[in-house]
């Protein structure tokens, strides 16, 4: 890292704040982003990647009218990692429909920008010929359609694409200090860097905060005050895609839950709870999973008999509204100037918002930082496609020319456009980097590789979130220890570092599969535990290991 | 059209493949259906009988030692219930269990000679094989492909890890790095820890590589030679006196081969153990199958069973299910040798645990019901540790007949027998006592039988 | 939008996301393969990997973890899926049965439909010909030449010609299938024959067609279901309370269709037939009867369809039935169950994978010193058949059912 001084210092790798360094670099600001984990490694990550219509929101026009545009532009800047979700709402009995009639409107305002059709109604029976799962006493459905985008890709394309116009980006430090003068402007930032174990500082003019759940606290190591609601909410993950589509439906307690096919899973969610708990400790309780399964259960009875995989859990960082439950809240965002209400000079914090409006809350809040520096250039970030975007790929031909399977390279496409020739240019050095490392995904070595040398991640988990390692049915039972090699073998590792890697990344994946433990994940779990236990005789290892938060007080 | 047998065996592992030979050895009328191969197959092929008794952090030195200790400590431990028969003296207690798993240990190892899978080691001392990880583990007997001979004794040893371009189920490097600060922190051989790649090309091509694929190529002729050529430049390079492969040796050859590249290279060469699929576990897995059949058993693959007919306390018969057709066994006894989650024989949902073919209720670790219990909450929030997960030492109970018993602890049946790890109360992967386990148990449980069938034919 | 119109608007939708909603009965295989814990045993097993190894084939466990796991990513399987041969050996070896050859065929009915340019040429031309003949092999042009060359057969084999029967009410449909319909002859001939021999009440049908298993394999739902609605008719009209066939193919695929369209008139092979309904005791005073038997040393081959579609029973059948023979010795190959190469119709358009499968099978059959080979199954006949002539083995081979009717008395 070579420089000291810079315009502004993002705080927190997410959506937003991936999105405001892209923007800030575009705009040709000295940009460094600092996020204390990984990208996408809190409330992103575990979200289901939709980057929706607004629909859920529709008492506030003003937002839908964002969203569909935001859904524009995202489908001009990164199809590469969208795809469509075309959704049903079985209706059970007729109240379903009438409570709801507004919302079909709502919808349909700004359906042609979007180009997706105005919500429609089908027959029980065509429902169920796309849906043979579907209760048979269902009496009507709704049909629309959404977009998906892959969380993980757009954050780390975010962050590569601010790289790419000059910003810094590093992760794994954790903010932990401010340089504050008397005239309480904010000077500078002091960081913990957890790879290195150093304290570093960088002097800077501006701070956005975009800390996600943890944005009041970083308010608060500013010794200001941001107030901010927290809720927690949990997915189910299923091994495949089980169902044909999307499917909706009003949970036990009238919100809306989904079952959405999303990458080569399904995903059921979400749970809505106010939490205060460290978030870093936060796992899916026996409710919550029942909450989701029962009330998918009204509409698709054999949910239950499906693979369940694992389960993620994410904190909502919303606006502080009281006295209204979570589908209330607004889902707008605020940008809050410290500045304003006698706080900090120099702080702006983000609170709520959603994945669809990231670049939207970025450029707004890139749009108040060059005015208090006095810049005025014009925001790109709509039209400037992320990387990958450019072109389509042809994966027969690409499958002929480096002989590698189709179905890796659709796989390796879906996360990285035409970059992915950057990935099989490697193998015409090393033949042997085509082999798959995990068999679930898959995921061939060389973009193992590619990863570790382009992409900055530190850990196993790291990895996951760029190339999807470990995310399939045997959750990492296989990939886990050939990934931990190449990965020992790039960062140059001592033996000690490879099996704490592998620990680490079980600890990971095992946070989310010991909650939903049942079916066929006991079997997985019993040949996981031969492998690392029995064979491995990892759980007898002297390896410094460091206990994960989720993994205290038992 | 229906079958008639003396002892039907549903399982084909480890367990209810030693069952079924002694019955086929005693001359009786044996039938073993196997719905599909499990956890033997994928197993390292070592024999673990005892590596550390539960929860502790010591590796226990001697099979024969710890065995003393689990049996005082642990009477309910799957090794220790033979010993609780009301027919032994409160005395021999003790000894009868240590013996019976001697016995059968003893037994396992002579009947494996001449197979596929022949075997090294006894039952007084544990060996410490080194893993495609670079760490070692305690166990029992191990393939005579396994044997790394002087290497953690030789003062100049000097170690090579041997990888397969485009194989990337062992990486030589880690494993080098692992082994070798493993043996810095012990103070003890092989100073000198090493890796190099090969490149074995069964279909022309360095990529995408399966251990099958080069196990098969190594039994063909010629392939050997070829490998010690490239090897020897190495070997020379570091002065290298062992080599240590993946467990890819070959299927029918394997043994064969590491002579013969120990011939031809002048060094110790042994197989590491690995992760499934494994070809060891493939290979005792087809050892113990030519045992079963040479004894005179009959396999019935690809047969599930699906339901039996009980009257009063005697099972009569089970109905066995084939893809599409249907078959019923009469025999006069049964061994229940199903496996546990990965072989079928206990099955699960967030409402609580079952036995798959007799409905029977399973219980915990701890012997308290399993019918009812979230499995989520018989976990540990660690997902390695010597605790290991608690649900994974959930099974049936038996009685010191190796009968499952009902809640009142008298026996369901009086002609069901089980073995393996479908009985409850040890968890194999901390323990390191899975095949042990399934070995002893298969022996009594199969001994039992005789004596139930021998007293009522 | 009306509803009809709602309708035809989502169906284009999914069409373009190459999503072909699962039909009811697919979601059971869509169960079973979430079975799958990725272990890994089927590729130590899998025949096709052993003979093409791990690149050219991914394996079954990659079809149930990977390929499987996303309808609109299905068309980017058709480098590999339709390579397997559909032996089922990784679903027996499975601890979990997880039932690799079903998703196979539901896959693959994904890329027919919605990639049709992805499917294999040489499964394209066997589709024209199933569509315009109901028949996997194109007919023979000319009736006489037709029955010339099964005269010429079962003159050659010393089987006995008996006359067709077709008729209402008989308490057997023999069901020959389309290699002994079109090709190997002297199957059906020797089928009726011992038919006849045991005096059993048996019809043919009046019009030879398919039994739907090449459609299925291939992709082509839309005429398998049509073959097998058609069967159906067939069937029900004649009114027989059984079907007899001596095809493995046919036996595993009659069986499902019977079970699922409710025939009333469950399937069986001829083996099966013979032993449950004839009786060792009739086959074995018949057997003995044998006018000179000759000396003979056979080798058995296992076909997929029977031992791990159907039931390992069925060969014991045949096993027993063999030892009922005077002057017949048998030695088991250790190859005995592999797949010979010839299903999942890999044959017709990567005959070079197929022909590499089976020589697992010719290598161990070499060691048995048999001088013939005989399996139930006229279409691993015919991929034994042809591969050990090319490789020069003196070893022949017979169908078992011409081999058992070549042992018969002559009747009366």
């Amino acid at each position: 890292m070579t420089k000291s001084k810079f315009d502004v210092v993002v705080i927190g790798g997410g959506s937003t704040g991936t999105a405001v360094a892209r923007d800030c670099a575009m705009r040709g600001l000295q940009t460094l982003l600092l996020e204390r984990d990984d990208i996408a490694s809190a409330t992103v990550g575990t979200c289901a990647g939709m980057i929706s219509s607004g629909l859920k929101y529709r008492d506030e026009p003003d937002m839908m009218k964002i969203c569909s545009k935001e859904v524009v532009y995202w489908n001009h800047i990164a199809r590469h990692i969208i795809a469509k979700n075309p959704i049903l709402a079985p209706l059970l009995d007729l109240s379903d429909a009438a409570s709801d009639s507004s919302y079909m409107e709502s919808y349909s305002e700004h359906v042609e920008e979007r180009d997706v059709p105005a919500m429609m109604f089908l027959t029980p029976d065509a429902s169920i010929e796309i849906e043979p799962m579907l209760h048979p006493e269902i009496i009507a459905s709704v049909y629309y359609e959404e977009y998906f985008i892959d969380p993980f890709r757009l954050c780390l394309l975010q962050a590569l694409d601010a790289r790419n116009h000059g910003a810094e980006i590093r992760t794994y430090c954790e903010v932990i200090d401010f340089e504050i003068n008397d005239k309480q402007e904010i000077e500078g930032v002091i960081f913990y860097n957890r790879v290195s174990g150093a304290t570093e500082r960088v002097e800077t003019k501006l701070v956005v905060n975009a800390a996600g759940p943890w944005a009041h606290k970083v308010a608060k190591s500013a010794k200001d005050y941001l107030p901010i609601r927290l809720n927690k909410g949990a997915h189910v993950i299923f091994d495949r895609r089980i169902v044909n589509i999307g499917i909706t439906v009003k949970a036990m307690d009238g919100r809306w839950i989904y079952l959405f096919p999303h990458e080569n899973t399904t995903l059921l969610g979400t749970t809505a709870l106010d939490t205060w708990e460290n978030p870093d400790t936060l796992v899916a309780s026996f409710d919550e999973i029942e909450y989701l399964l029962q009330s998918m259960e009204t509409v698709l009875p054999s949910i239950r008999e499906a693979r369940i995989i694992r389960t993620m859990t994410g904190v909502r960082p919303l606006v502080p509204d009281w006295k209204v439950p979570e589908r209330n809240v607004t889902r707008g965002y605020r940008i809050i100037d410290h500045s304003e209400n006698d706080g900090k000079k120099g702080l702006i914090s983000f609170l709520g918002g959603k994945l669809v409006t990231c670049r939207h809350m970025a450029e707004a809040v890139t749009d108040l930082v060059c005015e208090k520096l006095g810049k005025d250039i014009a925001c790109s970030t709509h039209e400037k496609p992320l990387p990958g975007n450019e072109d389509d790929v042809d994966i027969i031909a690409l499958s002929k020319e480096y002989d590698i399977s189709l179905h890796a390279l659709e796989r390796m496409r879906a996360r990285r456009g035409t970059e992915m020739v950057k990935v099989l240019e490697l193998t015409k050095e090393h033949p042997e980097w085509k082999t798959t490392i995990c068999t679930c995904e898959p995921i061939i070595e060389a973009e193992i590789r590619l990863s570790i040398r382009e992409e900055f991640p530190q850990t196993l988990n790291d990895l996951r979130r760029r190339l999807r390692l470990g995310t399939g049915p045997c959750q990492g039972t296989f990939c886990t220890y050939k990934a931990a090699s190449i990965l020992s073998d790039e960062l140059g590792l001592a033996g000690d570092d490879f099996l704490v890697d592998i620990l680490d990344f079980r600890a990971e994946r095992w946070k989310g599969i010991r909650q939903s433990m049942r079916g066929e994940q006991l079997a997985q779990e019993e040949l996981a535990q031969g492998m690392y236990a029995c064979v491995g005789n990892l759980d007898q290892s002297d390896v410094d290991y460091d206990v994960k938060p989720w993994e205290e007080g038992f | 059209m229906d079958l008639e047998a003396d002892l039907v065996v549903i399982g084909g592992g480890m367990a209810g493949l030693i069952a079924g030979t002694i019955a086929a050895e005693e001359g009786l009328d044996t039938i073993l259906l196997r719905k599909g191969q499990s956890a033997t197959a994928y197993s390292s092929g070592a024999i673990d009988v005892i590596g550390y008794l539960p929860e502790a952090s010591e590796p226990i030195s001697s099979p024969e030692e710890g065995l003393f200790a689990l049996s005082r400590l642990y009477p309910l431990h799957p090794y220790s219930v033979i010993g609780y028969d009301d027919r032994i003296e409160s005395g021999k207690i003790v000894e009868t269990i240590v013996e019976r798993t001697k016995e059968a240990i003893t037994w396992l190892k002579a009947h494996l000679d001449g197979t596929d899978a022949p075997l090294m080691g006894d039952f007084k001392s544990n060996m410490h094989p080194i893993t495609i990880l670079g760490t070692t583990k305690p166990t029992c007997l191990i393939q005579k492909t396994m044997d790394h001979g002087d290497v953690q004794t030789r003062e100049d040893s000097v170690l090579l890890f041997i990888g397969i371009t485009g194989y990337a189920d062992f990486n030589p490097s880690t494993a080098a790095k692992t082994y070798l600060e493993d043996r810095i922190a012990d103070t003890s051989p092989p100073r000198i820890v090493g890796h190099r790649t090969v490149q074995v090309m069964p279909f022309g091509k360095p990529y995408n590589l399966s251990s099958v694929e080069l196990a098969r190529h190594l039994d063909h002729e010629g392939t050997i030679e070829d490998l010690a050529e490239q090897l020897k430049g190495h070997i020379e390079q570091l002065g290298a006196t062992h080599l240590a492969f993946p467990p890819i040796l070959g299927i029918q050859n394997a043994l064969k081969n590491k002579v013969k590249l120990e011939e031809l290279t002048g060094t110790t060469v042994f197989e590491l153990l690995g992760f499934p699929p494994s070809i060891p576990g493939q290979r005792l897995q087809r050892a113990l199958e030519t045992i079963f059949t040479k004894a005179g058993g009959k396999m019935l693959l690809g047969h599930e069973a699906t339901s039996y007919q009980k009257v009063n306390d005697i099972v009569k018969s089970i109905t066995a299910t084939a893809p599409r057709r249907e078959i019923k066994i009469d025999a006069n006894a049964f061994v229940l040798a199903t496996g546990k989650y990965i072989g079928g024989g206990i099955a699960g949902d967030e409402k609580g645990l079952r036995e798959t073919v007799f409905d029977l209720g399973p219980v915990t670790g701890d012997y308290h019901s399993a019918m009812e219990i979230v499995p989520s909450r018989s976990t540990s929030r660690l997902s390695i540790s010597p605790t290991g997960q608690p649900i994974q030492s959930c099974g049936l109970s038996v009685d010191p007949r190796f009968r499952p018993v009902n809640d009142d602890g008298i026996e369901w049946a009086k002609n069901l027998f089980a073995a393996g790890a479908v009985i409850a109360g040890y968890n194999y992967s901390v323990e390191k006592s899975g095949l042990g386990v399934a070995a002893t148990s298969g022996y009594s449980a199969a001994k039992n039988a005789i004596e139930f069938i021998k007293e009522v034919t | 939008m009306d509803e009809n119109e709602a309708f035809e608007y989502v169906k284009s939708t999914l069409k373009k996301e190459k999503i072909t909603p699962y039909q009811s009965d697919e979601l059971e295989i869509v169960k079973s393969i979430g079975a799958c814990i990725n272990c890994g045993l089927c590729i130590n097993h899998c025949p096709v990997v052993a003979a093409v190894g791990l690149d050219r084939f991914s394996g079954p466990r990659s079809i149930a973890v990977e390929l499987s796991r996303s309808p609109p990513e299905f068309w980017a399987t058709a480098d590999k899926v339709y390579l397997c041969t559909g032996c089922g050996t990784c679903r027996e070896v499975c601890p979990k049965n997880v039932n690799i050859p079903e998703i196979v065929n539901v896959v693959r009915a994904n890329i027919f439909e919605h990639r049709p340019d992805l499917v294999p040429k040489g499964l394209m031309i066997v589709k024209e010909i199933i569509e315009e003949h109901n028949l996997a092999f194109e007919p023979w042009e000319d009736k006489e030449e037709k029955e010339e060359s099964r005269d010429m057969r079962l003159e050659r084999l010393g089987l006995p010609s008996i006359p067709d029967i077709v008729k209402e009410n008989a308490e057997v449909l023999f069901y020959p299938g389309c290699q002994a319909e079109e090709r190997a002859q002297e199957v059906r001939e020797a089928a009726k024959a011992i038919l006849d021999y045991f005096d059993v009440d048996y019809t043919l049908l009046d019009e030879f067609s398919c039994c739907s298993l090449p459609s299925q394999l291939m992709g082509d739902a839309k005429t398998a279901r049509k073959l097998a609605h058609q069967l159906k008719g067939k069937v029900k009209k004649l009114g027989v309370k059984k079907i007899v066939t001596t095809c493995a193919g046919c036996t595993s695929t009659l069986a499902d269709l019977s079970v699922r369209d409710e025939w009333g008139a469950p399937a069986y092979h001829l083996l099966e037939y013979l032993v449950e309904e004839i009786g060792f005791e009739k086959l074995a005073d018949a057997l003995k009867k044998t006018a000179k038997p000759n000396d003979i040393h056979v080798s058995v081959h296992d076909p997929c369809h029977l031992i791990r579609h159907t039931s390992r029973q069925v060969m014991e059948h045949a096993l027993n039935i063999l030892r009922l023979m005077p002057g017949v010795r048998v030695s088991e190959s250790v190859a005995h169950d592999n797949c010979c190469g010839g299903g999942g119709m890999v044959s017709f358009h990567a005959s070079e994978v197929a022909n590499s499968v089976v020589q697992e099978n010719l290598i161990a059959l070499e060691k048995t010193g048999a001088e013939r080979l005989v399996t139930p199954c006229p279409l691993c006949t015919a991929q034994l058949e042809s591969n050990l002539f090319k490789s020069g083995s003196s070893i022949e081979v017979d169908d078992l059912t011409v081999f058992i009717a070549q042992r018969l008395p002559k009747k009366g």
